[in-house]
């Protein structure tokens, strides 16, 4: 079977900053071209020093296949996305492409905004390789998917940014490419644009497109992706099922995380040795649907005993947001001291935090928050929910009761 | 109706998905490597971006007549106060010879090419980093952007040669069949104005000081063509010293086309046509070779 995209061994070197920041003018550049001719090189180029940001990278991704691109920030993805829709010429090896290639590694680049709706769905279009036929034929529907209306014959500068975003994803929506290169851009608009847009891809799928999708939306890759590949260090790290390869990749970025935060490497008197996440039924899950009760354990090594201890388990949101601490003195759990090795375990109520990623950290007090025992960072978790998103619904969410008054049912 | 809800997003927002044309043996392969071929013109690439050189003309066109409050008044204004500043300055005060012309027709013809070709230079070379973000997050064929900004002054330079005609029936000369001689004349202005932005434009994304130093090089570009003067003033024996700038035989030859008079001195048109086509393929190589890198280092 022929491929869509077939990349071998490539690779991708920068120059770090010194040459860049000391030849950055021509006058400079001259004069130190004039030394170095002069001086014979005795310098030894120290501006000269580079780093390859993508290194021996080689796959195939097969015609209508949906692949991920995962990895920590740095580790490459978008220079590869970069090599791939040729805005940048890979340093090493080939790539080659069948097939119409869109990329949206940015939502509205090459707007302009003194142009109207109207103007700009032209110039968006051409820029993204569209005809003028083409767009011409599909400007109705991109106006209508945009749900922009009759702002349309107006300048963007006095659009919204959600208007702007969602007229630039209407009209990249419409290239109908067989390669489609994403780049976070998903992550636009409100929730139910968003939710447009996936359902956008997925009929995109269903059309044979092939998707390759960088994000650090979990849910996105594990939702619309059959298949990941991992970026580690400018490397394929993994290349396989999605489950697997979110597994590889939760793993490095908690490893990522408690390379800067290491309390519980001084000299505390209580090791934490060991903080998972299971589900109720006591089955190791990172991923939680928004209502789902999850247990968390934890094991311990007091070497000297410790009275009166106080352990709480932290939920911190991505964005180190504080969410909630579920805490052994507050809830009364009667713990009365820690002494040799032994286990804590919460099992928590209906979470019903928003949907994003959020971090389980544990530590341990003396009661009344004197003096820190024990910290330790665990591992991440997802709460999954198709509507209540942090930016829209805030923290978290719970069904209240409501009474109305006078307002007739309109359906 | 049924419009007015799409609009508002509550009717059907079906995107209008055309069936696939499924068969991959049919579909148009990207091969991508690193090149070291000297000469690696994409012509084929560049034809399938025709539209957008139209489209982002367009856009400099409309973006500059709206944005400004005198709008295409611009386009008038500029050409005439310069022509009326030289005719006060150099016509009057310094009594420049002008083989006959009356001053004013004098400058302004040789004043309506000159404003294109500095223009065109002054765009193009500083449209790259004026596209960065473009570049940095789209492909398309970067030769479009000098493309488009090499062609979008030709507006101005329309109406300012309007401006010139009309000024010349004011006077009384009446132009004649050696008018049609400008559009040659014209193709050549731009096809230098291009070669020197091919060189320029890169360089200026590798070295911002580029951007400083071409209003000054376009300043003494300028009093090193026979402008403001005739070239017949610059001393025989230097003559074809001077003719070494390749705007010399241009300049000549449009104000030959608008105003008549004597006819541009060949060797400098051989000059003109030479320069033009030799920076113009030498660009169009040093370009093709840079572009791959714009995006990594703009």
């Amino acid at each position: 079977m022929s491929m869509a995209i077939s990349v071998q061994d490539i690779g991708k070197q920068y120059w770090r900053a010194p040459r860049a920041a000391h030849q950055n003018s021509l006058r400079d550049a001259l004069s130190e071209g004039v030394r170095g001719l002069l001086s014979r090189r005795s310098e030894a180029r120290p501006s000269q020093e580079s780093f390859w940001a993508l290194r021996e990278v080689s796959f195939g991704i097969r015609h209508g296949e949906n692949v991920g691109i995962i990895g920590l920030n740095g580790a490459g993805k978008s220079t590869l996305l970069k090599l791939l829709s040729r805005i940048a010429a890979p340093t090493t090896g080939r790539i080659r492409l069948e097939g119409r290639v869109g990329a949206l590694l940015e939502v509205g680049t090459g707007f302009h905004r003194e142009l109207t709706g109207r103007e700009n769905i032209f110039l968006y279009g051409s820029i993204l390789g569209m005809d003028r036929r083409e767009i011409a034929a599909k400007f109705d529907a991109i106006v209508a998917f945009s749900e922009i209306g009759e702002f349309i014959d107006m300048p963007v500068k006095r659009y919204s940014s959600g208007m702007y975003v969602r007229l630039a994803f209407s009209v990249a929506a419409h290239l109908e490419p067989d390669i489609l290169l994403l780049d976070e851009v998903l992550a636009v608009g409100d929730y139910t644009f968003q939710r447009k847009c996936m359902d956008f891809a997925r009929r995109l799928q269903g059309k044979g497109s092939t998707i390759l999708l960088v994000s650090h939306n979990m849910f996105s890759i594990k939702t619309m992706c059959e298949r990941v590949i991992y970026i580690k260090g400018g490397r394929v790290a993994y290349d396989g099922p999605t489950d697997e390869g979110l597994t590889h990749y939760e793993r490095d970025s908690y490893l990522a995380d408690t390379a800067w935060f290491r309390p519980d490497t001084g000299d505390l008197p209580v090791k934490i040795s060991d903080v998972t996440i299971t589900d109720e039924s006591g089955a190791p899950r990172t991923l939680f649907r928004h209502g789902e009760r999850m247990r968390i354990r934890a094991r311990y090594n007091a070497a000297e005993p410790v009275a009166d201890p106080h352990v709480l388990f932290s939920i911190t949101r991505s964005d180190e947001l504080l969410c909630c601490n579920f805490s052994t003195q507050a809830d009364g759990a009667g713990l009365t001291a820690l002494s040799g090795e032994g286990e804590v375990e919460l099992l928590t109520p209906p979470l019903t935090l928003t949907a994003d990623t959020y971090t389980v950290s544990m530590v341990v007090r003396q009661r009344g928050f004197e003096r820190l025992l024990a910290a330790k960072i665990g591992g991440r978790f997802h709460i999954e929910h198709p509507v209540f998103a942090p930016d829209v619904f805030g923290v978290f969410h719970e069904a209240g009761s409501w009474t109305t008054n006078g307002a007739a049912s309109l359906r | 109706m049924m419009k007015s809800l799409n609009a508002i997003g509550l009717g059907s927002s079906e995107c209008g998905l055309t069936e696939r044309r499924t068969d991959p043996s049919t579909m148009r392969v990207t091969e991508i490597a690193p090149d070291d071929r000297i000469v690696a013109f994409d012509a084929a690439g560049l034809a399938q971006y025709k539209g957008l050189l139209r489209v982002l003309i367009l856009r400099d066109l409309k973006v500059l007549y709206r944005q400004t409050a005198l709008g295409a008044c611009w386009a008038i204004a500029q050409p005439l106060f310069t022509v009326l500043i030289f005719t006060v300055i150099f016509g009057h005060f310094a009594k420049i010879p002008t083989d006959g012309a009356p001053y004013a027709l004098f400058a302004g013809s040789a004043v309506v090419l000159w404003t294109y070709f500095s223009e065109a230079v002054r765009r193009s070379a500083n449209g790259l980093v004026a596209e960065a973000e473009l570049i940095r997050k789209i492909y398309f064929p970067r030769l479009v952007i000098p493309l488009a900004t090499v062609v979008s002054p030709m507006v101005d330079f329309a109406i300012a040669l309007a401006v010139m005609l009309a000024l010349m029936l004011w006077y009384g000369v009446v132009p004649d069949w050696h008018l049609v001689l400008a559009v040659p004349t014209l193709i050549v202005t731009a096809m230098l104005a291009l070669g020197v932005s091919l060189w320029l434009g890169p360089i200026n994304v590798r070295f911002r000081d580029v951007k400083h130093t071409l209003p000054f090089l376009i300043q003494i570009w300028m009093y090193a063509s026979p402008i403001v003067y005739a070239s017949s003033i610059v001393p025989a024996s230097v003559r074809w010293v001077y003719a070494l700038n390749p705007m010399v035989g241009l300049i000549e030859a449009f104000r030959f086309a608008i105003l008549g008079g004597s006819p541009p001195d060949a060797f400098a048109l051989v000059v003109s046509v030479t320069a033009a086509l030799a920076l113009l393929v030498s660009g169009l190589i040093f370009f093709q070779r840079m572009e791959r890198s714009f995006a990594d280092i703009i």
